[in-house]
């Protein structure tokens, strides 16, 4: 089961010291079920704080955000949300497979949530067999952050919301991991809402993206990736890839930065 | 595991500084006082240990009922301070109450105190026993509180996206991140309730390393009195030395992180 995700003229004001900032102005989202969609904008731009509010990790100042209809609150005492977060926020004395773990022992091992792959599976799916029993402690961060996408798919969600997931990961194993999500995405049929700062990795994976801009926090473009499915590297070395990346690009930093040789850019950002 | 394997595995270096450094420096001392460079009043470590070795009796008949003085304190301290810390995270109200009285159990001074609770409690083991736990409570107190705020905000919204409820979120993420605190706190507090027992002590006792470091002031006996300083320090490090292994198996997961942040 997946769930579509509906984000309707969501307004957010934090109240620091000083000014209040806006983080959110209006912002509007709407994602198809089992679609996989990416927002990308610049640091401070609040993308973050939208995919928390989705979460209902944070109340919204105005506007509702609603999946399936439900309240975000009501989908996740239902335990329909999958979060990964920037860092992989592991619990230290957990070993893999205990962390792997956790959501189950939270719901209840016969839970119907409960995704069609076992705990070993996933692990497996990761690439991190053979790790079952190291601690968080001894493992690389790039091997972190697998276990924590096998814990957030342990749980079948209808919704997975990702926080940068690979934004500390180097460019090869970056590459790998999105192509293993992407197939278990595909696997699981959920709605994918992915946080990104990198426009290629956004075109890559994305059917929607979704390009914001900051102080206020905006939507100012919405793209369509019209790549097939399932997505294969290669793609990336085409017209339409390149389309995609610099329509990204003119929605992040305007036309006039994109010149004549955008293009070659596009290939060089990559 | 071979004989051999287990003999290269003790950590030798660890072992021999300390001993050769207090070798050193009793060896110093020794030297110092033969050649009549301290003063009267300091013996030298050979008549501390002839003084021990004559009277073993003196020794483990003092040491026994101050340790177990210390420990009973120690251990009621230990629950009560777990349980209110514990009481004050989980009602937010009652935070800088708890702390608060705490903080001013901790501020009396003992050694004013001890012979009025002496008049209180009676001239008993239970003055001794009070006093160990009022002298040790602070220090767990403080761990417990600080250690159930130490998870993260990561963590945090980790269990409240899986709808975790409160006792799921004490088990699988407060407490387990309040243990490095808890026994920092346990480590510290240790030694107080020794030296809070032995200051007890001094109020009235018949036996204990208070009472036999009290009587030997009385009669200028400076290798008892040095003696007793010895065994003190022998219990307060024991004490410590205990929770330092319990910590090892307990909180096996970070090793290297240290609580000074």
């Amino acid at each position: 089961m997946s769930r579509n995700i509906n984000v309707n003229q969501i307004s957010m004001v934090f109240y620091g010291r000083g000014e209040p900032t806006i983080a959110l102005e209006k912002v509007d989202l709407h994602i198809p079920a089992g679609q996989f969609a990416a927002i990308i904008g610049p640091s401070g731009c609040g993308k973050s704080t939208l995919l928390r509010l989705v979460a209902d990790v944070m109340q919204p100042f105005a506007g509702s955000v609603t999946l399936d209809g439900d309240t975000p609150r009501a989908a996740r005492l239902d335990h329909a949300l999958g979060f990964v977060f920037q860092s992989p926020t592991l619990l230290p004395w957990r070993t893999v497979k205990q962390n792997v773990e956790l959501p189950l022992d939270i719901v209840g091992r016969k839970s119907k949530r409960r995704s069609g792959l076992s705990p070993a599976e996933l692990i497996e799916l990761v690439g991190l067999k053979g790790f079952e029993n190291s601690l968080p402690h001894e493992l690389s961060g790039g091997m972190q952050q697998r276990a924590a996408i096998a814990r957030a798919l342990v749980l079948k969600p209808d919704v997975l919301l990702l926080d940068e997931p690979f934004g500390a990961l180097d460019e090869i194993t970056r590459q790998r991991m999105n192509l293993e999500l992407l197939r278990i995405w595909a696997e699981s049929g959920t709605t994918a809402l992915l946080v990104t700062h990198s426009i290629a990795e956004a075109v890559f994976m994305s059917d929607q993206v979704f390009v914001m801009s900051a102080r206020p926090g905006r939507i100012t473009s919405v793209i369509d990736i019209p790549l097939p499915r399932p997505r294969q590297l290669e793609m990336m070395r085409t017209p339409v890839f390149f389309d995609c990346v610099n329509r990204v690009r003119d929605g992040l930093f305007g036309h006039e930065a994109a010149p004549a040789e955008s293009r070659l850019q596009a290939v060089e950002a990559y | 595991m071979r004989a051999d394997a287990i003999i290269r595995r003790v950590p030798w270096g660890a072992i021999l500084r300390p001993l050769v450094t207090a070798g050193v420096v009793l060896g110093a001392a020794e030297i110092a006082q033969r050649a009549g460079l301290l003063p009267v009043f300091v013996p030298s470590p050979s008549q501390v240990a002839s003084e021990m070795i004559a009277n073993p009796r003196l020794v483990f008949g003092n040491l026994g009922p101050t340790a177990w003085k210390a420990a009973i304190g120690y251990a009621i301290a230990a629950a009560i301070a777990v349980s209110a810390g514990a009481v004050a995270i989980l009602i937010r109200n009652l935070y800088g109450a708890v702390y608060n009285f705490g903080l001013t159990l901790h501020s009396i001074p003992i050694i004013a105190t001890a012979p009025l609770l002496a008049l209180w409690l009676g001239t008993g083991p239970q003055v001794q026993i009070a006093i160990a736990g009022l002298a040790s409570q602070f220090p767990m107190l403080v761990g417990t509180m600080q250690g159930l705020q130490a998870a993260d905000a990561r963590q945090r919204e980790l269990m409240h996206v899986l709808s975790a409820s409160r006792s799921q979120t004490m088990r699988y993420l407060l407490i387990p991140s309040a243990l490095p605190y808890l026994f920092a706190g346990f480590k510290i507090a240790a030694p107080s309730a020794v030296l809070g027992a032995i200051t007890a002590e001094w109020a009235g006792a018949d036996r204990g390393v208070g009472a036999m470091m009290l009587y030997a002031l009385f009669s200028y006996d400076t290798p008892k009195v040095w003696l007793s300083v010895l065994l003190t320090c022998v219990l307060a490090a024991s004490g410590y030395g205990v929770w330092v292994l319990i910590e090892r198996i307990v909180v096996y997961w970070d090793r290297d992180v240290q609580l000074a942040e």
